[in-house]
């Protein structure tokens, strides 16, 4: 029995669960969406509304080719089928003619994509005409099986064979048949849309495009991930550095307050997108813009937030404070910074992840870099395997990165959090240098 | 026996004639304050004047929303007064000060500071060495009892003994004057009952004087050498009590004449006889129940 009876009820109203209890949802809430996906990608009837070629069929007069892999929707194929079929029937109420040669050697390489994928011969050798003969002459022997093939296409594939050994069992132009060869018929498989790849699809393209050996003409996934935390970390410091003196202000002046809120709040309402041209303009090309892009999209927000938990903090300590004789420039050093510290440390980290919005916008002015190209280039091409790696990726970093930072916040603020005894004493361990530090700092500003 | 508030032991009327020969600590004149709210003047204290002497106890009592806090605040410092002085040890008061120390009923105590550290935070501030700061917070922790507890923090504190690192708080600064606006009022009646008596061993030990806020008439009469009385509506002088009871105070001195006639008499002034309004309940039983009555 996992559970003993003393835990508390799992649908108590606004009662805590158990250590454990939560565990096993946090465990849950990954596992469901992953079972979902995994459910739609695998279980066959469920959603698949599209067929994937296996076998496609070129046809005459028509714009839109299709090749193997091309998605068509479930209503269409038929059709598409049917047209093929009628195309079959056209060929053989032809007649002979010397034209036709030509016609044939095309008609013959349509096996070529399905011999590659069967990894029977190399996708250079798609104009090898001697050994797709070949081909040809092995699968209607049956020396050769394709279980992609169906019965309709082996029967195809079999009276294609007849016709070209009446003439010679190896490839020339010259013995080619006069007669019309038939057409393969579309064959495919039910498959969701390629926006939605499959799990495996998924993690093998993500594990591709990771491991891929640097070349020298593209950047590797490590360096484009270096490169957008470069950006990220860069914007964040600088609207940091700026942002939280101020907010500190506006939160404890109202001079401050009202100096610059009215404007920070309706600079707030323009999209920083909106000045992705300018500030190319003004940067130039390279990173420069992009971190400013980041820096005036978190630093209205930061200050902002920050200058309101200044105003949250308990206005009696101050007057506490007051009473205990400290002076206006003491209550800031004193009591406003080490009371507000821990609201902050989480203003901080909330805007951290929004900061992952603005770089994703960022990376994509000026010249595109970054992870962000990678979503940008790879979804045009509808490799939506490519895209969704980078997607997690960018997941997982912001949310390792904010748990990481939830639980330094209560190594650093144990009196802010509910911690338990033994991540206290480790913040004991964690901010001895600190404290040591400062404290010899603080020291040294006394003897000067 | 019916006694009289005024009746008093030889031996205490000689003592509150002492008392009258200390020098006075602070003194009052004239205290107003107007609060001007969108919905006009509200006059929270109206010609307040009163004194009080070297190491002596004044409790201040009344009605809720008299003014209480209000003057408590402004005698710290912490409000302005819209007229009237308030003068510690013959100096004008203007803004607060580390000579007047201040307790308030929502503890304040800094969360991030270890109670040792909170206890020297009014030295520091005013530039005491460290060493020597932990050196005398630790004395003031070990007068109210805390010693084991002088590196938890506050959250980790009951409330009684937040009320007491507050206290040492205070006292750390060494000031003139302790106000205290009703700081036990969120405690319960046991924990409350044992802080008076902490306070008043305390007081015993220390060189304070103390202005105490109270709403609870048995404390008011229990810790104080007088008690001033406030009208509401707006907050005035009503009357300067001179409690008989004799010290060293102790609990069974709650049961005595002395003590109850005080407390009666106290009770008149802010609840008149006959004022009380009360309506006929509405009656919900059919058959009515002998033994609840
Ligand atoms: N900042 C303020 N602004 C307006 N009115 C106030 C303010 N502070 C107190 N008052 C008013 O002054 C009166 C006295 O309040 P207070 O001193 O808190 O009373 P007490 O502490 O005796 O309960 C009340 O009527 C209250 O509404
Ligand atoms: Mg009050």
């Amino acid at each position: 029995m996992p559970f003993s009876s003393n835990q508390p009820s799992w649908f108590a109203i606004r009662k805590e669960l158990s250590h454990m209890q939560k565990l096993v949802l946090t465990v849950i809430s990954f596992c469901l969406p992953a079972a979902l996906w995994c459910l739609v990608s695998y279980v066959p009837g469920v959603w698949h509304p599209d067929v994937k070629l296996t076998v496609a069929a070129s046809r005459e007069g028509v714009a839109t080719v299709f090749t193997a892999g091309d998605h068509l929707s479930k209503g269409y194929f038929p059709k598409y089928v049917d047209d093929v079929r009628q195309e079959n029937a056209e060929l053989l109420a032809a007649g002979a003619s010397q034209s036709n040669k030509r016609k044939n050697q095309k008609l013959l390489r349509q096996i070529a994509p399905i011999a590659i994928k069967a990894n029977w011969i190399k996708p250079e050798q798609a104009q090898d005409d001697a050994l797709i003969y070949q081909i040809w002459a092995d699968l209607a022997l049956g020396k050769k099986t394709l279980p992609t093939l169906n019965e309709e296409n082996m029967e195809i594939v079999r009276l294609n064979w007849q016709k070209l050994s009446a003439q010679s069992n190896t490839f020339s132009f010259q013995t080619l048949p006069q007669e019309m060869l038939l057409k393969l018929l579309p064959q495919g498989v039910p498959a969701n849309p390629s926006y939605l790849p499959a799990p495996h699809e998924v993690i093998q393209a993500g594990w591709r495009s990771f491991t891929s050996p640097p070349t020298s003409d593209r950047a590797t996934m490590r360096e484009r991930f270096a490169s957008s935390v470069q950006i990220i970390f860069y914007g964040f410091l600088w609207a940091a550095i700026i942002g939280v003196p101020i907010g500190i202000l506006c939160g404890t002046y109202g001079f401050f307050s009202h100096l610059f809120e009215p404007f920070v709040d309706f600079f707030r309402y323009m999209p920083a997108p909106t000045f992705s041209t300018l500030l190319v303009a003004v940067f130039a090309a390279g990173d420069a813009p992009k971190v400013a892009l980041v820096f005036i999209g978190t630093l209205p927000h930061m200050i902002l937030m920050i200058s309101k938990t200044t105003r949250l903090l308990d206005f009696s300590l101050l007057e506490a404070a007051q009473t205990l004789g400290a002076k206006p420039r003491q209550l800031i050093g004193k009591v406003v910074l080490p009371g507000i510290l821990p609201n902050l440390y989480n203003d901080l980290r909330i805007l951290l992840g929004w900061a992952w919005t603005w770089l994703v916008i960022a990376e994509l002015i000026g010249v595109k870099s970054g992870l962000t190209e990678v979503i940008e280039t790879q979804g045009r091409f509808r490799n939506f395997d490519e895209v969704f790696p980078i997607i997690f990726l960018i997941g997982f970093t912001g949310f390792i990165t904010d748990q990481f930072l939830s639980w330094l916040h209560g190594l650093l603020f144990p009196w802010a959090s509910t911690s338990s005894k033994l991540s206290r004493k480790i913040a004991v361990i964690v901010t001895w240098p600190i404290r040591t530090v400062s404290a010899g700092v603080r020291k040294n500003g006394k003897a000067d | 026996m019916p006694s009289n508030y005024l009746d008093k032991a030889p031996e205490v009327a000689a003592r509150f004639a002492r008392l009258q020969q200390r020098p006075i600590t602070l003194e009052v004149k004239g205290l107003t304050k107007e609060f001007i709210t969108p919905r006009g003047t509200v006059t929270a204290l109206d010609q307040v004047s009163f004194s009080v002497h070297k190491r002596e106890f004044m409790c201040v009592i009344g009605p809720s929303g008299c003014g209480k806090s209000t003057l408590v605040r402004i005698l710290a410092g912490l409000e302005s007064a819209t007229a009237g002085d308030v003068m510690v040890n013959g100096k004008k008061v203007s803004g607060p000060g580390p000579d007047r120390g201040m307790v308030f009923q929502g503890y304040t105590l800094f969360p991030w500071l270890s109670v040792k550290e909170n206890v020297m935070f009014g030295p520091k501030v005013s530039g005491v060495p460290n060493t020597l700061a932990e050196r005398e917070a630790r004395q003031w922790i070990d007068l109210v009892g805390l010693s084991r507890f002088e590196n938890s923090y506050p959250h980790q504190l009951s409330g009684g003994m937040k009320q007491r690192v507050a206290i040492a708080r205070a006292l750390a600064n060494q000031p003139q004057v302790l106000f205290m606006d009703e700081p036990f009022g969120a405690l319960d009646a046991q924990t409350r009952c044992d802080m008076q008596n902490y306070l008043l061993e305390i007081w015993r030990n220390v060189d304070i004087t103390i202005v105490f806020i109270t709403h609870d008439l048995d404390e008011a009469v229990f810790l104080s050498d007088r008690i001033l009385v406030l009208d509401a509506n707006p907050g005035r002088f009503r009357e300067m009590i001179e409690v008989p009871v004799p010290r060293p105070r102790h609990n069974e001195q709650l049961f005595e004449p002395t003590f109850a006639a005080t407390r009666m008499h106290l009770e008149h002034l802010i609840h008149p006889p006959g004022q009380e309004s009360k309506s006929a309940p509405v009656i919900r039983l059919t058959k009515p129940d002998p033994d609840v009555i």
